[in-house]
């Protein structure tokens, strides 16, 4: 009875001891923790990713950061889906991130209002001109400062189906916008494939043919700026535009013939990649993100053998293409700017531009003088050697509402090139929707 | 106290003292149970209120104001519920759906509950009066009719975008029956409601099922005896004993099924996109509140036309409720 008291006894005191040395190494693991942010800073960097490479592309370059800036901890958070939106509600919350991605179509919201820092005033010249001057545009400010610096850009070309080309007869791609629409009605008509896939809408996709025929540059942020789709050659390439799908596809099936232009969902495919790639169309228009995508869906259907690419067709007064870039922006209110700035630059400068984009593969670096380096995939280099033929390079960037227009003029060219309303109709409710975004 | 002569004081004075004790405890125990359980309800209700009343009333406020999360908000009166005015009456002297996308989400939800919830509730109730019969195998039954109801909307959404493909297994079926009637129905703006609504229909009717099974098991069975010595058969025993006892349920489906179908987000920007598809057949007026919130940032113009769904949710639901609520006996 009393041994087995004592036993208990003892037991108890082993549990306590046990619990007090539990408490205390909690007590102090909390007390380091607790310690650390006032020796080390944190940066939160906020961006979408292309895929679980890409993620560990930026692990390995961050922690490369950090090895080097033992001071500075970086806490990458990936949003996958609606990456803006995400943000803008981050900033409404007062929680948004020190550094994140920023697409050239949503600068003017940020900047405008002061949210993003003026970039400019904390690197040197010297590194900004390293950077391709019409990518700075879109993140300029009315002040001149730079607010953002892009970390990597894609541009659209024509990607053409080499063997169906063979078929066909044809030995070139086209040169002119009307050689695309009549090459696409020669390969419909020799091979029974859609010559070309374009999307119900675009207006993006359809700005190159406007620019390229001498169409005024597009830029809405008042009422008045509705005249632009009073320009003839807006209204002239606008018809063009529609009538490829209304033409090409809608009045030829009306015939009964195949359609020689169809819409991706058209050939159940999901995008242009998807129908390019599976060969259900000879032709498409897209940009650089298509080639990583072609490489790994698609690996036996080959570059150089299979299909090639070429610059974006011309027009009456030249060639213009599009370009699409993300910049790395830093968040005014952040706390250790110069800290975030380092960061920034280490990513988009030279060494971080080598691992991330030449060497992935996804998108164009969006500096100079990485157009030979050996890492560079040849798609990629070649598309960047078109650059000299563009009489013109249009950002993504229509004022500072571009994700608003875009959607809705988008909509409204859908419905013209299904028929659902005529090209009179369209274009006068491009107008009006222009006039009541800048409504007072 | 003095102290106890006899035992038997002693037994009957501890006898009192515990008692008082007892009485103690039971006391600070009912304290304690209310303490707890309204530390318990604590957390639910916090939550509730920062992201439900909170996030409403907030809703309301912002409906008076221009902003778009980043700086200060700018007070515009009722100019956002202006704008949501000209929207439906530019709709109803008939512009184009682009034009007037509010009006055309109204348009197309209100067909859509109406085909929604009157073949929902008909079927849930069917479906439970097969999950209520005494046969072998009825649990199968209840699961097969109760999956849908357990799966992401979005999934479902994503296999029937699959299955109403223009060469799909539902034209293939239709083939059977119909030949030559093969509409392409997610990029035919006469169809996209419709099937949509099949979708939904499909996906909730189950859950409901589970609703009224319950209500059912609940009739007293000597009435369906009573019947059945009066001669009237399953049929007549369904519509003259099943339905009227399920009445209160009934209510009850329908006011949630027209909830639910008033708000309808999930379905549409999956199988129809976010702009709605051909002909914006597909918009509905949830997704134009997420539109106006997301893509044009004008959160004060979609707390505006949030407003303006609650009146329809909370108007139509209480005439209906006024109109067929039963009054208990």
């Amino acid at each position: 009875m009393a041994r087995s008291k004592a036993l208990a006894k003892s037991i108890i005191a082993l549990i306590v001891l046990v619990i007090i040395i539990a408490a205390a190494l909690a007590g102090w693991y909390i007390w380091t923790q607790m310690q650390r942010p006032t020796e080390k800073i944190y940066i939160r960097f906020a961006g979408w990713s292309a895929g679980e490479t890409e993620m560990k592309n930026y692990e390995k370059i961050i922690s490369l950061f950090q090895e080097q800036h033992p001071d500075i901890i970086i806490k990458y958070e990936v949003i996958t889906q609606m990456f803006h939106e995400n943000i803008l509600a981050s900033y409404g919350a007062g929680v948004a991130p020190d550094v994140f991605y920023l697409d050239s179509s949503w600068a003017p919201i940020f900047i405008d209002k002061g949210a993003v820092l003026p970039i400019s005033d904390y690197v040197d010249e010297e590194f900004i001109n390293q950077f391709y001057s019409f990518l700075l545009e879109p993140f300029k400010g009315a002040d001149g400062k730079i607010y953002g610096l892009p970390k990597d850009w894609s541009m659209l070309m024509l990607f053409y189906n080499k063997k169906l080309f063979q078929q066909a007869g044809l030995t070139r791609p086209p040169d002119t916008w009307d050689e695309l629409v009549k090459y696409a009605e020669i390969i419909t008509n020799k091979t029974g494939v859609p010559g070309l896939a374009i999307y119900l809408g675009g207006f993006n996709r359809y700005m190159p043919v406007a620019l390229s025929n001498g169409a005024p540059k597009p830029w809405f942020d008042s009422p008045d700026d509705a005249s632009w789709f009073d320009h003839p050659v807006v209204r002239e390439t606008m018809e063009w535009y529609i009538n490829l799908y209304l033409k090409g596809k809608i009045e030829r099936e009306q015939k009964g013939l195949p359609p020689y232009v169809v819409a991706p969902s058209d050939v159940g495919a999901g995008w242009l990649g998807d129908a390019f790639g599976s060969q259900k169309v000879a032709m498409v228009i897209s940009g650089n993100w298509m080639i990583p995508f072609l490489a790994d869906q698609y690996p036996d259907f080959k570059f150089g053998e299979d299909w090639d690419i070429a610059p974006v067709p011309r027009g009456t007064k030249g060639r213009v293409t599009m370009a699409y870039t993300v910049a790395l922006a830093i968040n005014s209110k952040t706390e250790n700017p110069e800290a975030a700035v380092e960061f920034v630059k280490f990513v988009v400068g030279k060494e971080g531009q080598k691992t991330l984009v030449v060497k992935m593969g996804h998108t164009l670096p969006s500096i100079k003088g990485l157009e030979n380096d050996p890492d560079m995939w040849p798609q990629h280099r070649k598309s960047l050697s078109f650059l000299d033929e563009y009489t013109m390079v249009q950002i993504f960037l229509w004022g500072p509402k571009s994700g608003e227009l875009e959607s809705k003029i988008s909509d409204i060219m859908a419905a013209a090139m299904r028929g659902e309303i005529t090209i009179d109709e369209a274009l006068e409710s491009m107008k009006q929707v222009v006039q009541e975004m800048f409504q007072g | 106290m003095a102290k106890p002569i006899f035992k038997s004081q002693i037994f009957f004075e501890s006898k009192e003292i515990v008692q008082k004790k007892f009485s103690k405890i039971i006391v600070k125990k009912k304290y304690r149970e209310a303490l707890s359980g309204l530390l318990l309800v604590s957390i639910a209700t916090l939550l509730n209120f920062v992201f439900g009343y909170f996030a409403a009333l907030f809703a309301v406020y912002l409906s008076f104001f221009e902003w778009n999360y980043i700086g200060p908000m700018k007070f515009v009166g009722l100019k956002n519920y202006e704008i949501l005015l000209r929207d439906l009456l530019r709709g109803i002297s008939g512009a184009h759906y682009f034009l007037a996308p509010f009006y055309t989400g109204l348009k197309n939800i209100v067909l859509y509950t109406l085909i929604v919830v009157p073949t929902q509730t008909f079927l849930a109730m069917v479906l439970a009066a097969f999950a209520n019969q005494k046969i072998k195998g009825v649990q199968f039954y209840k699961v097969s009719y109760f999956l849908p109801a357990v799966t992401c909307p979005v999934i479902i959404s994503l296999i029937f975008i699959w299955l109403f493909m223009k060469y799909g297994f539902i034209n293939y079926m239709i083939q059977l029956i119909i030949p030559g009637f093969a509409p392409d129905w997610i990029h035919d703006k006469n169809y996209l409601l419709y099937a949509i609504a099949l979708v939904a229909i499909w996906g909730t009717s189950g859950h409901f099922m589970v609703s009224f099974l319950a209500a059912m098991q609940s009739i007293p069975r000597e009435l369906y005896e009573a019947a059945m010595l009066d001669g009237a058969g399953p049929i007549r025993r369904f519509i003259y004993i099943t339905i009227p006892m399920l009445k209160p349920m009934i209510v009850y489906v329908v006011v949630m099924g027209m909830i639910g179908a008033l708000q309808m987000f999930d379905l549409a920007w999956v199988m129809a996109g976010p702009s709605g598809g051909p002909g914006g057949a597909g918009y509905t007026m949830a997704l134009d509140i997420y539109r106006e919130a997301f893509i044009n940032l004008r959160p004060g113009v979609a707390a505006a036309k949030s407003m303006f769904l609650f009146t329809l949710i909370f108007v139509s639901t209480y005439i209906f409720q006024k109109k067929y609520k039963v009054v208990p006996r």
